[in-house]
């Protein structure tokens, strides 16, 4: 697993009731008890952590929540986007 | 009805707002009516790295033209539209103020809020924090408290008894009103002034609602299938009330009879409301006011257009009114005031009375396509005349504290 995958695990585990449960990037965050609250303080630390901005809204279903493995990659994404527009500009 | 068998009724005989569709209650009405919407682009602070950039700002308050006296002139903006909306209301139940040394301390006085002076707080935290001044200013503590605005109106018209403000989050009106109908109910006090006042809006608090990621940057669109959170938005609402005997021997003008009140909490979850919670307040408040379900014609939502609430909302609703449920006229105001948090109760219980008084039920704006999971009747895009005679306001606040007002007409 790489850095991006084990920093956001890290930080999921952080908002878990039971962090010594086993989670994998197939994980869907269903199974890891968080809930919507919980969320926006985990995409508040993703977006600390690696100083991006991940748009998100509560009130809607987004597909890049549904595993962590979709999380890793929206941030991936958000991090790849964020170096080429630094590099334009 | 009309005989009181020794029970203490409580009626409305005033009341005041201060609202994003404007300042005072035919500009409110007006705006209701028509199905205008308050819910603007924000002028009243800089939006500099912020994404939602749309609030219900209040947009012809003025304090100077409020004929506010100075001492309020000199607090913050939430006493102030308290202090106005309290004056529109004491002028309309035709109370004599100073209050008589003989009811001074028979009359109460209980205007909650949400966060109190935030504002002010945000202002003299950047002064020390950001430009590094020496001091704040002096009035930023009694600005900044949370029950200034109850001691500014007892002031300004000499109320001697219950004088504080009650906290509740989104619910803090309802439960407020509900505490001085608690009040006179039992003997307690014979008047009282009831509501809040709400004037959060700044750049601090926009983010720290930003981040937890329940604003819509479009509008406040309850129980639409497209709806994407709520909109911030600031007032105040006041009511007076008299216990009803009194009232009626002083020939006041009176509005409606508040006849019931329901206060629960969930004990569930910060954010996530439960239908038992919602439900039994709303069922609490019928029984007291000793009303069916089916007597109910119109019910004033809470409707804050966040995905969770508007399906919880409605889930309770069927849940207390069964099949009466789908005659219901239901509709959530907030789409056109926005979402004015503690102050929302006081509002919405001024567009309620107004319902009984004028026979219309307001609409719900901005409803395109309704969501599935919200199958009732919420008055989309035009309000309707009906014969409404009683009515449910219900307030709901992250916590789990739920309020729920019935109203119903001159018990004369």
């Amino acid at each position: 697993m790489d850095e991006v995958a084990t920093k956001i695990i890290e930080i999921l585990r952080k908002n878990m009731k039971d962090p010594s449960k086993e989670v994998t990037l197939e994980t869907p965050l269903s199974d890891l008890e968080i809930e919507s609250l919980d969320l926006a303080v985990i995409v508040f630390d993703i977006e600390d952590t690696f100083g991006i901005e991940i748009p998100y809204n509560a009130n809607e279903e987004v597909e890049a929540f549904a595993t962590v493995g979709s999380v890793v990659d929206r941030v991936k994404g958000i991090i790849a986007d964020s170096k080429a527009s630094g590099a334009a500009a | 009805m009309t005989q009181s068998n020794g029970r203490r009724r409580v009626v409305v005989t005033g009341q005041g707002v201060v609202t994003p569709l404007g300042t005072g209650v035919e500009k409110f009405w007006t705006g209701l009516k028509s199905g205008s919407c308050g819910i603007r682009e924000v002028e009243s602070f800089e939006t500099d790295e912020l994404y939602i950039t749309i609030a219900g700002e209040v947009p012809d308050f003025d304090p100077r033209e409020r004929e506010l006296s100075k001492q309020l002139l000199m607090a913050d903006k939430y006493s102030q539209y308290a202090g106005c909306a309290a004056r529109e209301a004491v002028l309309q139940a035709g109370l004599e103020t100073p209050i008589s040394d003989e009811d001074a301390f028979r009359t109460a006085c209980i205007i909650g809020s949400g966060v109190g002076g935030l504002t002010t707080l945000e202002f003299s935290y950047k002064m020390l924090f950001k430009e590094n001044k020496r001091a704040t200013h002096p009035l930023t503590l009694l600005k900044a408290i949370g029950s200034s605005a109850s001691a500014h109106v007892s002031i300004e018209y000499g109320i001697k008894g219950p004088t504080f403000g009650v906290v509740s989050a989104c619910s803090t009106a309802t439960h407020s009103i509900g505490v001085v109908y608690q009040m006179i109910k039992s003997g307690l006090v014979d008047t009282g002034i009831a509501g809040a006042a709400e004037a959060s809006l700044n750049w601090g608090a926009t983010r720290a609602w930003q981040a937890m990621r329940v604003l819509s940057p479009d509008g406040l669109f309850p129980f639409s299938k497209t709806r994407n959170g709520t909109v911030l938005a600031e007032g105040s609402g006041i009511l007076v009330l008299e216990e009803y005997e009194k009232a009626k021997a002083r020939g006041a003008p009176i509005l409606a009879e508040l006849m019931g009140f329901g206060m629960t909490a969930d004990a569930a979850d910060m954010v996530n409301p439960s239908i038992e919670g919602a439900a039994t307040a709303m069922k609490i408040a019928l029984d007291e006011a000793e009303l069916a379900p089916s007597d109910i014609d119109y019910v004033n939502a809470h409707g804050t257009a966040t995905a969770v609430n508007d399906v919880n909302e409605t889930r309770a609703i069927k849940h207390v009114f069964g099949n009466a449920a789908n005659n219901l006229s239901i509709s959530s105001t907030k789409s056109m005031h926005g979402h004015t948090l503690g102050a929302c109760g006081g509002i919405e219980a001024a567009a309620s009375i107004k319902a009984i008084e004028e026979k219309f039920v307001p609409p719900t704006i901005g409803l395109a396509e309704t969501d599935p999971e919200c199958d009732l009747d919420y008055t989309p895009n035009q309000g309707k005349a009906r014969d409404v005679n009683y009515v449910m306001s219900n307030s709901f606040a992250f916590g789990g504290l739920n309020a729920v007002l019935v109203f119903g007409p001159n018990p004369a």
